[in-house]
């Protein structure tokens, strides 16, 4: 990159001296972007330094292609397939724990984001809660599991409510982010009926910030769903915990069986999720293949009914 | 009503029956949760003892701790660096290759994109206790498991703005004779470069979160000392830790909110 931004002051220069001898219109020289390039080279020397200083034997990365082809073929050559009942089981215990956090989660930040929301509530209501938002998000989920584990124990529920409390943080900030953005109009409107506060955020703010919300909390799910797997590794139960005890025992087949699992899991997830979310915020299902023959067969139907009409009319 | 000709609202759709479902659908999940999961609210008031306790300890960051956190602070900051920049480099490639707009063999494609949906869809730290396992702990195996993590975030957010792009450019430099790779590279680098610095700094602000958390598998940085504190219950060191997570993360997001706002205009 430092390279492909450095060329052009080169080669621009001569031009820019004299006028040339040619009777050919003269290039403008390029603009020197002083800044950009004292910004280059000190990205340069950081990514350098970083390498050159850290700790590390580089020799190790010579044996890796040989142990990584050992340990993948090991893991999947074949995978542990009688062991997939328990793991489905881990999974559903998973899927639980995000379930139940992401929903504690949303039923503790609604009021919250609410509020935060600006022209709803006074500043100093609204500014140790954006606070206490932030802080929640720059502390990742395991850290705050490893907190808790002092209070409940290493459960499933405690990596629920590890994620509930993770998931206000982002929830209360995309909360009061879509109360804010709504369009000003039905709010002017209920107020010049008279709406008191709570009619406005019910008739005004709540119906076109609805679609919006109800997308951040899918949203939220599919990140908790990953999050649920990350605890488990900690030890709070679910396919994380199967995971890390068969690599700590080093099982290597379950191990492979399990990582197919956490991968179909978590894609099938999404696309559900995502499928939801298409159906809020558009007003329709997307089902992939589904959606794609019917939109053929809908086009045809209306060329058909074009047909039809162009013949009634005559 | 059948006189009425103006006056008359038309009649609401019933739907109240679809919501009555959904309800009951996301009820019934919610109740086998909560057996699943084995909610336990008597456990929390039994310890709630405990809970104050950890709390007052939290408050009181205990800041002789800190010359000993540096040298794990410093390994996160350059596990952080070294993944971004090996995930930066090897993502561009990539991008153009998982993009519609850029990779006309629509086979190729469809590989790259499924193999980056994989790589996706697995958590860092699954990735970390992996590496550990096969490279040994250390800041090696802290650095593969960010790079692939990276590279699943950077290849998908890169390849969707290239999707989104203009291709006149494009257009006309294959028209003019040039290779893909040419056109690519003359038309439509430019154009998705400021998004692709943009995700660059996300990332790196990312990799400080993560790679203070893959060090509980033991793959370097701090979070292999948020392991060897908790452990032994000290939570007062603890929050110091978590106090300078929080330092880091909140200037590195000033400085990315400032370097997007410039890229932007």
């Amino acid at each position: 990159m430092t390279a492909v931004t450095a060329r052009p002051t080169g080669t621009g220069r001569p031009g820019a001296t004299g006028p040339t001898a040619s009777g050919a219109p003269q290039r403008p020289s390029k603009p020197l972007h002083l800044g950009t390039k004292v910004i280059w080279v000190v990205v340069t020397i950081v990514v350098v330094a970083a390498f050159w200083s850290i700790d590390i034997s580089w020799d190790a990365l010579l044996t890796l292609p040989q142990k990584l082809v050992h340990y993948l073929g090991l893991m999947f050559l074949p995978p542990a397939w009688s062991k997939l009942p328990d793991a489905l089981g881990a999974t559903m215990l998973s899927v639980a724990m995000a379930w139940f956090g992401t929903l504690l989660g949303i039923v503790i930040s609604f009021p919250l984001s609410l509020l935060a929301t600006r022209g709803l509530m006074p500043a100093v209501v609204r500014w140790p809660l954006r606070g206490v938002f932030a802080v929640l998000r720059a502390v990742p989920e395991v850290v705050i599991a490893v907190l808790m584990l002092s209070v409940t124990g290493l459960t499933a529920f405690t990596g629920a409510l590890a994620i509930a409390i993770g998931s206000i943080g982002t929830l209360g900030k995309w909360g009061y982010e879509s109360f804010e953005s709504v369009d000003r109009g039905p709010i002017e409107a209920a107020t010049a009926a008279g709406a008191s506060r709570l009619q406005i955020m019910r008739w005004g703010v709540w119906t076109s910030a609805k679609p919006d919300v109800y997308a951040f909390w899918l949203y939220r799910f599919e990140i908790s769903v990953r999050a649920s797997a990350i605890l488990g590794l900690i030890g709070a139960g679910g396919i994380g915990k199967m995971l890390v005890d068969n690599i700590q025992f080093r099982v290597w087949d379950v191990v492979g069986m399990l990582m197919i699992v956490v991968v179909v899991v978590t894609m099938i997830i999404d696309q559900l999720s995502g499928m939801v979310r298409h159906r809020i915020i558009e007003g329709r299902w997307e089902l992939p293949v589904v959606t794609a023959l019917r939109r053929r067969s809908a086009k045809r139907a209306r060329s058909e009914s074009v047909d039809l009409k162009i013949t009634a009319d005559d | 009503m059948t006189g009425a000709v103006g006056g008359a609202r038309p009649t609401k759709p019933r739907t109240w029956w679809k919501t009555v479902v959904v309800l009951a659908v996301i009820a019934g999940i919610t109740v086998w949760s909560s057996i699943a999961i084995g909610v336990d609210v008597s456990a929390i008031a039994e310890n709630a003892h405990n809970a104050a306790n950890t709390l007052i300890q939290l408050m009181q960051p205990d800041y002789s701790f800190f010359p000993q956190t540096l040298p794990a602070l410093l390994q996160t900051v350059q596990m952080a660096i070294i993944a971004t920049a090996v995930s930066v480099a090897i993502a561009l490639p990539v991008s153009f290759w998982a993009s519609r707009a850029t990779n006309p063999n629509s086979v190729a494609l469809g590989i790259v994109r499924f193999i980056m949906n994989v790589v996706r869809s697995v958590p860092d730290l699954l990735y970390a206790s992996l590496f550990v396992t096969v490279v040994g702990t250390g800041a090696l195996s802290g650095i593969f498991a960010l790079v692939l993590f990276n590279l699943g975030i950077l290849v998908k957010l890169v390849s969707e703005a290239l999707d989104g792009l203009d291709r006149g450019g494009q257009e006309a430099a294959l028209a003019s004779g040039a290779s893909w790779f040419k056109a690519n590279r003359q038309a439509m680098l430019p154009e998705v470069a400021p998004v692709y610095i943009s995700q660059a700094i996300y990332v790196l602000e990312l990799n400080i979160r993560a790679s203070t958390v893959i060090g509980l598998v033991g793959a370097g940085g701090l979070g292999m000392l948020i392991d060897q504190v908790r452990t032994f219950y000290q939570y007062h060191y603890l929050s110091l830790i978590i106090l300078e997570i929080l330092v880091i993360v909140v200037l590195l997001e000033l400085l990315s909110s400032f370097a997007r706002r410039r890229l932007i205009k």
